[in-house]
């Protein structure tokens, strides 16, 4: 191969591959991880349910989620500078009407690739049983002040 | 009455480990947690050091300090502030401390139990878990560590992984990704499920961040 060549070659992987680290530069092509390592279980459907927020909900929220999310949800917490795609933003109903509490559920428990989203977005599943992020999406929902459309 | 059980406690401790005298006296435990006893503090547990950390750059550290944790403590009430300027500078220590204090520190450990692999990782492996770690795992969104250009990239809420390889035992990160509760109660990083060849490559990954491959 060329110089150019070369080049040419890194630039088409650095923009197939971005990763959340801001500017990513180009990682050699590797094999998707297949569904199984990113989901690591199949998920089971989740049952809509209503869940209560408690101020446990918050705290949970204020020492797991505000890292990236920010301490009022607005997507601005300390790592979002350097992430690629940026936190979403938990108090903007314009997009969270457009997502239902399942969808929401799920990118909590298996992480933003498992809903077609960012993996900046981290798995929490192994972290935080079902019925707090049952409740963490209805404290989304407050957030938000909007539902599901 | 309380501090009577104190006296006795930490006479205990001073018989049972006479070299972790030098700690006290240099007031480490006035930040830092040195024993299972104590509750967690202003500062990283150092309860387990001898688990944790490479003796030589405990030296480095305590000589010429650096910040590993760019948003501070995770306990720290400014923690979600990341107000990164203008946070403390780690005490450093004489030449004729250093061997002590490093010995001292060496000395405090708890059961372990996640040896890791010593074989270096392929450049398949290497590419591939670093893949993962940017992209299935998403780590890079909370730790610095460094791009193939030698660059530092990546979140600041957790410990900075740049210089992870001088600074870190493999054995202890493989044991934190597999049962960080033994080493902390309550962290703000997620739990991971890996399976063991998994935890493995990426012990080995992150024995392979050095600062002397920033570019
Ligand atoms: C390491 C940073 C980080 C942490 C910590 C984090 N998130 Fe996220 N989150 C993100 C990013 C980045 C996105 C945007 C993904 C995208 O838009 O593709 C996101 C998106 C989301 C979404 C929207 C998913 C969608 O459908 O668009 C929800 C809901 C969410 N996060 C909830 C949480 C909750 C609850 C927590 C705490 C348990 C949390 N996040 C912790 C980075 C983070
Ligand atoms: C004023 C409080 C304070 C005192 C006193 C103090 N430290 Fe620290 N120490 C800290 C803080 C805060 C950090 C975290 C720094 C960072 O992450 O950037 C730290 C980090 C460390 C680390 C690295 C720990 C890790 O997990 O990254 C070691 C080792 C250490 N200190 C040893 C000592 C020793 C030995 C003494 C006594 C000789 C001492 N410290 C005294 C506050 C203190
Ligand atoms: C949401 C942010 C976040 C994500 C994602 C994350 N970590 Fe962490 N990590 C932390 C924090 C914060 C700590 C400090 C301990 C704690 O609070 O749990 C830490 C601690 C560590 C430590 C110990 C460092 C030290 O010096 O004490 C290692 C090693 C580590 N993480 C590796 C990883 C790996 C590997 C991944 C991906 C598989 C990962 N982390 C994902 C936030 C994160």
């Amino acid at each position: 191969m060329t110089m150019n060549q070369k080049i040419l070659l890194a630039g088409i992987i650095f923009l197939l591959i971005t990763g959340c680290g801001q500017n990513e530069q180009a990682t050699p092509v590797v094999k998707p991880p297949t569904q199984q390592e990113v989901r690591e279980t199949v998920p089971p459907t989740p049952q809509p349910k209503l869940a209560q927020v408690t101020a446990e909900t918050r705290q949970t929220y204020q020492w797991y989620c505000a890292q990236c999310h920010g301490i009022n949800g607005k997507g601005d917490g300390i790592n979002a500078k350097f992430l690629t795609v940026p936190p979403r933003n938990h108090t903007k109903a314009e997009y969270l009407e457009t997502r239902t509490d399942e969808q929401l559920f799920e990118a909590i428990k298996f992480g933003g690739l498992s809903t077609g989203r960012a993996p900046c977005m981290p798995a929490w599943g192994h972290t935080l049983d079902e019925d707090t992020i049952h409740s963490l999406v209805q404290y989304i929902r407050e957030l938000c002040q909007c539902e599901a459309l | 009455m309380k501090n009577l059980a104190i006296l006795i406690l930490s006479g205990l401790l001073l018989s049972a480990n006479a070299s972790a005298g030098i700690l006290e006296d240099r007031n480490c435990g006035s930040c830092h947690r040195l024993n299972t006893e104590e509750t967690s503090l202003t500062a990283p547990d150092l309860h387990y050091a001898g688990n944790k950390f490479q003796p030589e750059w405990l030296k480095q550290f305590l000589k010429k300090p650096e910040v590993i944790r760019p948003a501070g403590f995770i306990n720290d009430p400014e923690f979600l502030q990341g107000s990164t300027e203008n946070r403390p500078v780690h005490p450093s220590f004489p030449e004729e401390d250093l061997n002590c204090l490093v010995e001292s520190l060496m000395s405090l450990k708890i059961p372990g139990s996640t040896p890791a692999p010593t074989e270096p990782l392929s450049k398949g492996q290497q590419a591939k878990i670093k893949y993962q770690f940017e992209r299935t795992f998403g780590c890079i969104s909370c730790h610095q560590s460094l791009n193939l250009a030698g660059k530092v990239r990546g979140g600041i809420s957790g410990p900075s992984l740049v210089n992870a390889g001088n600074r870190l035992q493999a054995d202890w990160i493989a044991d934190w990704l597999s049962s960080p509760e033994t080493y902390l109660a309550k962290g703000r990083m997620p739990r991971y499920k890996m399976d063991p060849a998994t935890l493995g490559q990426f012990t080995r990954f992150i024995m392979t961040l050095k600062k002397e491959n920033i570019k």
